[in-house]
């Protein structure tokens, strides 16, 4: 099935569905319409953006105007809706918001598309980031808690390690899962001053030490 | 090296080249048909800038609009869908990846095939054969698209023999091949005839460096042309201030009402910054050239 095609069987007419931010509906004529969560109760005032390009545009920013290089942070802007009636066209929309993201879900659900631990996405870094693969499996867990959990709407479905695989993901009911299936830019990034933080804390000088 | 061998390749491009006035061409002689096939461009990105993709954003629509791919698609280093998130978007069994890099180098050899876990100029992915393009910086047609640039930003009582023309780009201690690009386009430029005073090189992190541009020229007029893909961080915001038409790093271009006051004056001297190389409409012609360039010389 195409992906066009697995978007109109999560949603069929006359259904709704919740995908990240996003609240999804389907009337009974059969077209796709797409708002902000927040603005579910109150569709009469929204401001329809109805091209691709223009939704990309939008979600470039948040509602102060700051520049959002990660589509799934928890900052998209509402006052807005999009509709159409056709399914491709549709997700064309969706994936100018969140991009790839409901292709990620469907491989994943699939068992085309597996998870990448940290581990080997940090080992395979060159250059300045190569050093972000001696981050401790503590430290892993800081940025995971500091860094993703508050930063971002997608769960997490890879392991730090290999040998310790997480459990796989599944759908909530009316839900399109948001899925990370590897760690992204911003954490390779964060792992890497964590892990040069955590070296420099235990090569400094020892304050006192005879020369 | 690739380039002169594209050159030499690409006649209709050569012969046009040898006359750069008239280079308000279109480049592609035929237009591709590929309904079963995928175009993917790959950019840099900005976690940053907010103009860093939007180049290749533009010259997706463009082409997609063309309607020779069955898909048009665009994936980042630094911004999303990533290398790493994209095939799952791609509905294709054949996908031309074309770079929109400038030089062929430390992310064209290394970072993009390992990101996407390709190898060579095809691979087998998936069940999907993937075919891996030479990076847009490279392509012959660059050459004419500076002197294009230069040209249109400089007003038209300037002579060219009074001007001279610097190719700036970001050059690093790191990869020499990162230079190349840009004496390759230096070379060429002079090899056309254009009657500049003079065509030079020059680069942010290492010599000649761009924030000597007084020194390196004696003509009255110098034009100055930003060998990179986008008008972001480095040729928007970093090169101005060096070249001394900005005291500070300002916004984004996006985010500011004027793009730039052509030209400045220092003292006798004129100077001319253009945008980007990259932001010229003419790449996406350029990206669908490397895919019909790939199946010519590269497809066994």
């Amino acid at each position: 099935m195409t992906l066009a095609g697995e978007l109109e069987s999560h949603l069929p007419a006359g259904t709704t569905l919740v995908f990240g931010q996003l609240y999804l509906t389907r009337n009974d004529e059969s077209n796709f319409e797409a708002c902000h969560l927040d603005d579910m109760g109150d569709k009469v005032s929204l401001v329809p953006v109805d091209s691709v390009t223009d939704l990309r545009e939008l979600a470039k920013f948040d509602a102060s105007g700051e520049y959002r290089p990660l589509k799934t942070a928890p900052t998209l802007k509402g006052g807005w809706k999009t509709c159409c009636d056709d399914a491709a066209e549709f997700l064309k929309r969706l994936d100018a918001i969140y991009p790839a993201v409901f292709a990620t879900w469907i491989a994943y659900a699939r068992g085309e598309h597996h998870p990448t631990s940290l581990r080997r996405t940090l080992d395979r870094q060159t250059g300045m980031y190569r050093f972000a693969g001696t981050i401790s499996d503590q430290l892993a867990n800081r940025m995971m808690r500091e860094l993703c959990h508050p930063g971002c709407i997608r769960t997490i479905a890879w392991p730090i390690n290999d040998d310790h695989p997480v459990s796989r993901l599944k759908a909530h009911p009316k839900h399109i899962p948001v899925i990370c299936t590897e760690a992204c830019t911003f954490a390779v990034d964060a792992a890497r001053t964590l892990a040069k933080e955590a070296f420099e804390k235990a090569n400094a000088p020892v304050a006192g030490a005879a020369d | 090296m690739a380039y002169r061998e594209k050159l030499a390749n690409f006649g209709l491009i050569a012969k046009l080249l040898a006359r750069p006035v008239t280079l308000r061409f279109r480049i592609l002689v035929m237009p591709l048909s590929k309904p079963d096939s995928a175009l993917l461009i790959l950019g840099h990105g900005s976690t940053e800038n907010p103009d860093s993709s939007q180049p290749s954003w533009d010259h997706a629509e463009t082409i997609r609009k063309t309607g020779q791919f069955g898909s048009v698609h665009c994936a980042f280093w630094k911004e999303e869908p990533s290398f790493r998130q994209i095939w799952p978007m791609i509905e294709e069994r054949e996908i031309y990846v074309v770079p929109n890099f400038i030089s062929e180098g430390y992310f064209t050899r290394q970072v993009l095939p390992r990101e996407l876990e390709i190898e060579g100029h095809t691979s087998v992915r998936d069940g999907r054969t993937i075919h891996y393009c030479d990076p847009v910086g490279i392509h012959s047609a660059m050459t004419g698209l500076l002197i294009k640039r230069a040209r249109e930003i400089i007003d038209d009582s300037v002579k060219l023999e009074d001007t001279t023309l610097i190719i700036v780009g970001h050059g690093t201690n790191l990869n020499k091949k990162s230079t190349e690009a840009i004496t390759d386009q230096v070379e060429a430029i002079k090899a056309s005839g254009e009657p500049f005073a003079q065509v030079l090189d020059a680069y942010m992190e290492e010599p000649p460096f761009i924030a000597d541009w007084q020194t390196l020229t004696d003509s009255p007029n110098v034009v100055v042309v930003p060998f990179f893909i986008a008008d972001a961080l480095h040729s928007y915001q970093d090169i101005p201030v060096m070249l001394g038409i900005e005291t500070e790093i300002t916004a984004a271009a996006s985010q500011r009402e004027v793009f730039r006051q052509n030209p400045y004056h220092f003292g006798e001297r004129t100077l001319y910054y253009s945008s980007a190389i990259g932001t010229d409409s003419s790449l996406a012609e350029v990206i669908v050239d490397q895919v019909s360039y790939f199946d010519d010389h590269y497809r066994s």
